[in-house]
């Protein structure tokens, strides 16, 4: 396992006005020295690899949380967030895809993905253009506690699984008409 | 890397997750909160219900430490910055400030203004998300204003979506900055023992002075923004002042040579708690100053002024308890090194009635001061000649043997401590982290309002408020807590009656 790679190459030239945002983005959220914590990255590792070269679609992995992820979503047409997940209800490695209307029940043991469905709500409130369509792949975790580079075999063998919905999920997303971004929208 | 400590280490670690888990199930909460992390709070009562003791719990950092036992130093800069999801910028520079020492090498002009440049960005951004965003409610929106309005979208509301766009864009173009030394990354990777990975290619130096301009105009902007909607109230300057948030401990903080504000690097410097300088200390020397007490029913280690000793949680002027973060650093130095920031720092002292500030909640106009400061240092290394040199690296060839590196992270004063056997892995890590730094006061603060709002056992109204405005004002970092466990977690409060029996189980938001 690479644990310290740079997953992106530094840019060759500074862009401090960056280039107009892609409509989609994937966030894998988590901690790559936290055991399964780190599956968030991991897929979206995975995800950028199979997604290579579509402008459309913007796969960053991030250790921020909350109101950080505000200027990561601003302006996008949808939000696809990869995290961890311990429900207990499914074994480890189980792929949950949630809806922003399930997001309060699951979100608490989600650690990183955390009101980023309320942060979109409250930004387009208030005539941010926040992502109108979010979804939350989590991967049922067994040890997010423990320190260490390596994931538990369910969860790692879950990677690809995962992956794979990501992308549909991303490419789904992509396809759809732009959006009216809704200002001043009542909720 | 020592495996029994680990693994000591990561039991307890599961048991208190698990025990955590299971303690959160019996609790029904709206999950949202502005904190970073989470803050937990035990608060012991004696035989006739009043308080005998607050406690702040941060658990977490020690496990890295062990962690880090066995790996080569060069990885601790990435290892450390993933302590943090927060402030992970602040660890890797302290983490490349302690390998110069360690290998006792020193980077060339440019390296060092590369990462002064990058790091007055990180603070400037930090700062920025912290003004407008997590402490927003409280000041741009006001404590008095109804609790769905205290958030984001009421902060939104207050500035305007405009103001909301600006913010954002500039973050994201600092962040640019960041990531163009550091590589897009999760956790930037620039700092090399000696120096830095990457110079900055000249064709580049226009973009960085654009950036350096518009982040000060920001900074300026900022300034006017917390004029009119905080100064210009009386009752946010009355509420500044007020008792509930007033301490008078001593202040820490790096200065430069003319004892001015520095967030990179400079001497730590201590004043007491009537603003007189107590000490003024080489990072090197931190030990002989910085002691850490335990107290048996806390993970937390407090730390205070060694020299001065421990005398419990209480204020005095003589005490050992001392404060960091932006109202620290303020009162640990005489001025600002730039005419803005230096102007605004007068008006600051002017307002809240002289040095030193005591008052916790000006924090955040503190917050103000360096934003501009932060601002102004990009513009002057924009400009500086000898940026754009291409020798960015001074290759170690010493032994190493110990190292320590200091900087200013955004909540105040951040120690990282090496030792390695000859061949450069490291045999024992010491961090001590900003809000490490900050207990005791923070828990000074917790008690005040434990001790004025809970009588007879009865918790009153308002007392998880009057924690939380005093947290945020800190700006307590829990982000190296919260990976570890299930939510992005709000104020808990425990009170424990004698026998340590659980009372109530109180949750913000």
């Amino acid at each position: 396992m690479i644990l310290f790679a740079a997953t992106d190459r530094c840019p060759s030239s500074l862009n401090v006005s960056p280039d107009p945002m892609s409509k989609v983005i994937v966030l894998g959220l988590g901690n790559d020295l936290l055991t399964d914590d780190a599956v968030g990255l991991r897929v979206a590792h995975e995800v950028r690899q199979r997604l290579v070269g579509d402008p459309r679609i913007e796969v960053k992995e991030t250790a921020e949380m909350g109101l950080a992820l505000l200027d990561l979503i601003v302006d996008r047409d949808s939000l696809i967030v990869v995290d961890s997940i311990q429900t207990g209800d499914q074994p480890p490695g189980h792929v949950h895809e949630l809806e922003p209307e399930h997001f309060p029940e699951h979100a608490m043991r989600s650690p990183h993905a955390l009101g980023v469905d309320k942060l979109c709500k409250l930004g387009r409130m208030r005539g941010l253009s926040a992502p109108t369509h979010v979804r939350l792949i989590a991967i049922e975790v067994q040890d997010p506690f423990t320190l260490g580079t390596e994931m538990t075999p369910e969860v790692q063998d879950a990677i690809d699984d995962a992956a794979d919905l990501v992308v549909q999920r991303a490419l789904e997303f992509a396809q759809l008409p732009a959006e009216e971004h809704a200002h001043g929208e009542a909720r | 890397m020592n495996p029994e400590a680990q693994n000591v280490w990561n039991d307890a670690r599961q048991r208190a997750g698990a025990a955590y888990a299971e303690a959160r199930r019996r609790v029904t909460i709206d999950p949202i909160t502005r904190l970073e992390g989470h803050g937990r709070i035990e608060v012991f009562l004696d035989d006739a219900g009043e308080v005998e003791r607050a406690y702040l719990q941060i658990p977490e950092l020690r496990g890295f430490e062990v962690f880090s036992i066995g790996r080569p130093a060069e990885d601790m800069p990435q290892i450390t910055s993933r302590i943090c999801g927060v402030c992970p910028t602040a660890h890797h520079m302290a983490a490349t400030k302690a390998l110069d020492a360690l290998y006792r090498v020193e980077p060339p002009p440019a390296a060092r203004m590369i990462r002064e440049l990058i790091y007055h960005a990180f603070m400037l951004e930090d700062h920025a998300l912290h003004v407008y965003l997590l402490g927003g409610p409280d000041f741009i929106v006001g404590p008095a204003a109804p609790a769905a309005e205290r958030n984001v979208a009421g902060v939104i509301g207050k500035v305007g979506v405009e103001v909301a766009k600006r913010v954002i864009a500039m973050r994201r173009r600092l962040r640019e900055l960041i990531a163009y030394f550091g590589g897009k990354a999760i956790h930037p990777v620039f700092g090399l023992p000696g120096g830095v990975s990457k110079p900055l290619a000249p064709a580049d130096l226009p973009g960085i002075r654009t950036l350096a301009a518009d982040a000060l105009a920001f900074a300026q902007f900022t300034d006017q923004v917390f004029h009119d909607l905080v100064l210009k109230n009386p009752e946010y300057v009355k509420l500044i002042l007020s008792d509930p948030y007033t301490h008078r401990t001593a202040y820490m903080g790096l200065v430069d040579s003319a004892n001015r504000v520095a967030f990179y690097d400079g001497m730590i410097r201590v004043v007491a708690a009537n603003g007189r300088e107590y000490a003024k200390f080489a990072a090197s020397q931190y030990r002989d100053f910085v002691a850490e007490h335990v107290e048996p029913w806390s993970y937390v280690k407090f730390c205070y002024l060694k020299p001065l000793g421990w005398h419990g949680f209480t204020d005095r002027d003589d005490g050992g308890i001392y404060a960091v973060a932006p109202m620290a650093r303020l009162n640990a130095a005489d001025g600002m090194a730039t005419p803005l920031a230096q102007r605004a720092y007068d008006e600051y002292f002017a307002t809240l009635g002289g040095k030193p500030v005591h008052h916790t909640l000006a924090n955040h106009w503190a917050r103000v001061v360096e934003m501009l400061f932060a601002a102004e240092r990009m513009v002057e290394l924009a400009g500086a000649p000898g940026l754009t040199d291409p020798k960015v690296r001074t290759l170690p060839t010493a032994t190493p043997t110990h190292g320590i590196g200091v900087v200013e992270a955004p909540r105040g004063t951040l120690f990282h401590d090496y030792e390695t056997d000859p061949r450069g892995l490291i045999t024992r890590a010491n961090l001590i982290v900003a809000t490490q730094n900050n207990a005791a006061r923070i828990a000074l603060s917790v008690e005040k309002a434990a001790k004025g709002l809970i009588h007879q056992g009865r918790v009153s109204e308002g007392l998880l408020n009057q924690v939380e405005m005093a947290f945020r004002a800190y700006d307590p970092c829990f982000g190296c807590a919260t990976h570890a466990l299930p939510g992005h977690l709000p104020l808990i409060v425990d009170i424990y009656g004698s026998g340590r029996r659980l009372l109530h189980h109180l949750v913000q938001e």
